[in-house]
């Protein structure tokens, strides 16, 4: 579905080349970047203190850490929903100066138009970039497909369960083909078990399409079963502790020895305790 | 709802042993069909009780005046007295006449009234400069009582229909302009992020976005303006008119006929409660949406 769909877009393509080309400067690049915000009795904190990082091109980047740690207010910089204080976001080589469909966004929160169905939610993008009722149907229809929902087209949020919800917020980020999808604790707000369906699904969805992905959990298991690395941080002021690389082959399976040693590690740093498997 | 669930069971019950597919099928059937009979029970319950209410209420003023000593029947007329007067204007079609004035000058103000309240409530709500710029003088002229306005209106615009209108549309501006800029104030800022990572201009945030997610609290402005543009409608008509129902009611006082006022104000009464149920009938169709998550 992605490579007809994506055909109209070939110029993208070659500037996808050039990228992996130079292997240090990936799909986003994050240079010592600071945020500072107002707390309350107007004092000031530090929700990212000199951080940097580079989201290669294809891969899945879990990020995980305690709450205030500025998991979000990096996705928030990412998205371009908010300016950094210090420092500079590049994305494609160009600096990030505001939100923009090559970026999609999946909230923790349902933030699905209540007011439209699943499907013109899906549309809502391509409509507002001024895209025929004809096509933008078809291709809203395709997305709707790849994350199994083309049943539900024609259903209200208040009629979708939180999991489906979270897969057409999924579509309808996915059908403007953004190069990277920024998810912010997409599943923390749906049950165990559709939970484990949802990360399946995703997984299969970045395999067929490709994309880059980058996802906020506080979940540690999640991130080990999802990420191909998982970026550590701590919080006061929010900081990268260290960057795991998973190295272990899909389909993971989480009773796998090697899936718990990493389990440990991720923990280790979590908690400060230093401790290191390796 | 009871005697359906117990049915239901009784069905269960008496056929438990083998549980084929045309059995299970045919439970469903009997499920269906007596939910759907409990539901039009209960309809046609709820509309002879609001029958029943409405008989009871116009019994109790039939006897009222007549068991309560000291009161004129000339002066608080009950249903018997009324209702030859009410045939009289309505066979004339004098009631008509005056409800259909009365209604043209509602809908007009209103209609202006609210266009503008959404308009620059969309606008104090979303632009901090407007915002500020304008509240201190809004909320000061919001404050006067907009009956206050009806001798300036008739000084400025005469006896026509223009002053009528121009009341209704300043005393629906405010109730629909408060609301609106309450719900686009508060209008979760994760739609607007959503909308400006899906590629939508400022514009299309503010009429794709930011007005329909505002929408429940502008139509409860909306419905409060209904009532309002009422009561200018009869203060204005009161004073200077030549027509429309508050002109019925201050002319039956110059001629004394207390049945005549009745009839004014229940004609009154008749128009908002059929104003206020069009507006909440029509609601669920426009908006099948609002307020599906309370529900």
């Amino acid at each position: 579905m992605r490579r007809v769909a994506r055909g109209s877009e070939a110029a993208r393509s070659s500037d996808r080349g050039d990228v992996s080309e130079r292997p240090d400067e990936g799909v986003v690049a994050i240079e010592h970047v600071s945020k500072l915000f107002p707390s309350t009795e107007g004092e000031s904190t530090w929700a990212l203190l000199d951080v940097s990082l580079s989201i290669r091109d294809g891969e899945f980047m879990c990020a995980i850490g305690p709450s205030g740690c500025g998991k979000t207010t990096l996705l928030n910089l990412i998205a371009g929903f908010i300016e950094p204080t210090h420092g500079e976001l590049r994305f494609d080589k160009k600096a990030i100066s505001g939100p923009a469909p090559e970026r999609g966004v999946v909230f923790q929160e349902y933030a699905l138009f209540p007011w439209l169905t699943a499907q013109r939610n899906v549309e809502f993008g391509l409509k507002m970039r001024g895209m025929a009722k004809a096509e933008r149907r078809e291709r809203a229809h395709e997305a709707l497909i790849l994350v199994g929902l083309a049943d539900a087209a024609r259903r209200y949020p208040f009629e979708l369960s939180g999991g489906m919800r979270q897969r057409v917020a999924v579509a309808r980020a996915l059908v403007n083909h953004p190069r990277i999808l920024l998810m912010d604790e997409p599943f923390a707000a749906v049950d165990a078990l559709t939970r484990a369906s949802l990360q399946t699904e995703l997984l299969r969805i970045w395999e067929e399409i490709g994309i880059t992905i980058f996802f906020i959990t506080h979940n540690i298991e999640e991130a080990v079963y999802l990420g191909d690395r998982i970026v550590v941080m701590s919080p006061n002021p929010g900081q990268i502790q260290e960057t795991v690389e998973v190295g272990i082959a899909r389909p993971r399976n989480r009773s796998e020895l090697e899936f718990g040693r990493l389990y440990a590690k991720v923990n280790g740093i979590f908690h400060r305790q230093g401790v290191s498997a390796s | 709802m009871t005697d359906m669930k117990t049915d239901f069971r009784s069905a269960r019950a008496g056929e438990r042993e083998v549980l084929t597919p045309d059995l299970v099928h045919k439970i469903e059937e009997r499920f269906r069909h007596d939910l759907q009979r409990s539901r039009h029970r209960r309809r046609a319950q709820r509309l002879m009780l609001n029958i029943a209410g409405v008989i009871l209420f116009l019994i109790v003023w039939e006897i009222a005046p007549r068991v309560v000593p000291g009161v004129n029947l000339q002066m608080f007329p009950p249903p018997s007295g009324v209702v030859g007067t009410l045939w009289d204007l309505i066979v004339s079609g004098e009631l008509a006449g005056h409800a259909w004035s009365s209604l043209k000058r509602a809908i007009a103000g209103f209609v202006l009234g609210s266009t503008a309240g959404i308009v620059v409530g969309l606008l104090t709500g979303r632009l901090m400069i407007l915002r500020d710029l304008s509240d201190p003088v809004l909320h000061s002229l919001r404050s006067i009582p907009s009956i206050a306005f009806v001798p300036l209106a008739i000084v400025w615009f005469g006896l026509g229909e223009t002053p009528k209108i121009a009341l209704i549309t300043w005393g629906t501006f405010f109730p629909v302009w408060v609301n609106t800029f309450i719900g686009v104030r508060d209008v979760p800022n994760i739609y607007v992020r959503s909308a400006a990572s899906l590629g939508a201009s400022p514009a299309g945030v503010m009429l794709q976005v930011v007005l329909p997610a505002a929408l429940p609290f502008i139509i409860a402005g909306l419905r409060q303006a209904t009532a309002v543009a009422f009561v200018i409608l009869v203060a204005a008509e009161l004073v200077g008119a030549s027509s429309g129902l508050g002109y019925l009611i201050s002319f039956s006082h110059l001629v004394f006929r207390v049945d005549m006022m009745f009839v004014g104000l229940m004609a009154l009464g008749a128009l908002g409660f059929l104003a206020d149920t069009l507006f909440a009938a029509s609601l669920d169709r426009i908006f099948p949406w609002y307020g599906a998550e309370a529900r």
